[in-house]
């Protein structure tokens, strides 16, 4: 029973049970509040994949146990449902209308990524012929080159390596890294475009609720940091997906780590789940 | 060594001009000439940078920067000075060449 139901776990990846007594005290509640009533209370042993649990409880008899009816109409008639135990999965949870309207979804906000052109550059040429380019060489080793659309940075090596930075998409940041290599194509260097590789991503979202961070890194002692002498948010290095979030007590939330989009709304998910585990 | 990017004024082409002209009537050797040019990239050099006061302000669109062996370019979009003393409005294009003034004494810039 724990391990079905607690939030993490009913996910298909194998995501580790990193917080099950949390979610042990959450499901359990819900159990009690709403018993055999709601039709989508999973049985135990069978694990429902996160995405595919919302379209089971769509029934309108799954709203009338809800208890609290002031906030129907606020909700949008999809996540209703999310009064369900199984749901608080969801980042539509019933606990806070804020989060549920919104649907919570990290925005990204910087993608570091690296290509290698294969071949061996001349720097000063590169800076002498190309446009909005910055060499250096007494301070850095490398030319600055930046592109206006993707508004985005590369440092350019002469061993061919290329780092570009500042892209919002995956998709722009592999259309910068092509732009730069054609430009270096273009000063007449046989640039090709090799192992091209998204390094890192930041992403950030609010999750619209207060955290009491104290009360985290209490419970996650294993995963957290928490020195607000030192820095006011709560370091919380995730193993799976390994990603590490910034939490913020205003609800903001920073996420890095070189990782998937879907990646990215799970762990909004298990920070609301943690929150609701926490405090009820 | 003082720049030698300010023979490219219109004061610079000018001695360069007369100075052309005075070796083709021999009345200069074209060594004296190559002294005289230095002289006035010196001279040029410290005027600049200790006798002129006076200062413009302008405003354009950055469309190009490079910097590339100690020398920023700067090519500007649109540009529009403030207190000056140029007739039709906005320029369409404007390009800046700053140099390091410390490297050598009076380095300033040069449109």
């Amino acid at each position: 029973m724990d391990s079905v139901n607690s939030p993490f776990n009913a996910n298909i990846y194998g995501t580790q049970s990193l917080f099950s007594p949390m979610a042990v005290t959450t499901s359990g509640q819900s159990n009690l509040s709403h018993g055999p009533l709601t039709p989508s209370v999973p049985t135990p042993g069978a694990p429902t994949p996160v995405a595919v649990a919302t379209p089971v409880v769509a029934t309108p008899s799954a709203a009338t146990p809800m208890p609290p009816t002031p906030q129907i109409p606020s909700v949008p008639a999809h996540s209703i449902n999310a009064s369900t135990p199984q749901l608080s999965v969801a980042p539509a949870t019933p606990a806070t209308p804020a989060v549920e309207s919104s649907g919570i979804r990290p925005q990204l906000q910087n993608i570091v990524c690296t290509v290698s052109l294969g071949v061996k550059l001349d720097l000063k040429k590169i800076a002498l012929k190309a446009r909005n380019a910055e060499y250096n060489p007494k301070r850095f080793a490398a030319v600055i080159m930046r592109i206006r659309d993707p508004r985005t940075t590369a440092l350019i090596f002469s061993s061919g390596k290329m780092v570009c930075t500042g892209a919002k998409s995956e998709d722009s940041a592999k259309l910068a890294a092509r732009k730069y290599a054609r430009i270096i194509q273009k000063l007449g260097f046989e640039a090709k475009f090799l192992d091209f590789k998204i390094q890192n991503m930041v992403g950030s979202c609010d999750v619209r609720f207060p955290i009491r961070l104290e009360g985290l890194v209490l419970t996650h002692q294993q995963f957290s940091s928490y020195e607000p002498e030192l820095f006011p948010g709560l370091i919380y290095r995730m193993v799976k997906p390994r990603i590490v979030l910034l939490i913020f007590v205003s609800g903001k939330v920073v996420l890095t780590g070189n990782l998937k989009l879907f990646y990215y709304a799970e762990s909004i998910k298990f920070l609301v789940c943690v929150y609701r585990g926490e405090s009820p | 060594m003082s720049y030698q990017m300010y023979r490219k004024t219109t004061l610079g082409n000018t001695l360069q001009e007369s100075l052309d002209d005075l070796i083709t009537m021999n009345q200069i050797t074209p060594n004296l000439a190559l002294k005289v040019l230095q002289q006035f990239d010196r001279a040029i050099n410290s005027a600049l940078s200790q006798r002129v006061r006076n200062r413009t302000n302008f405003k354009g669109h950055l469309n190009t920067y490079r910097f590339c062996d100690n020398v920023w370019t700067f090519v500007l979009d649109d540009v529009e000075f403030k207190d000056a003393m140029i007739e039709n409005g906005n320029i369409e294009r404007l390009k800046i060449v700053a140099c390091d003034a410390k490297s050598s004494q009076g380095g300033k810039y040069l449109f």
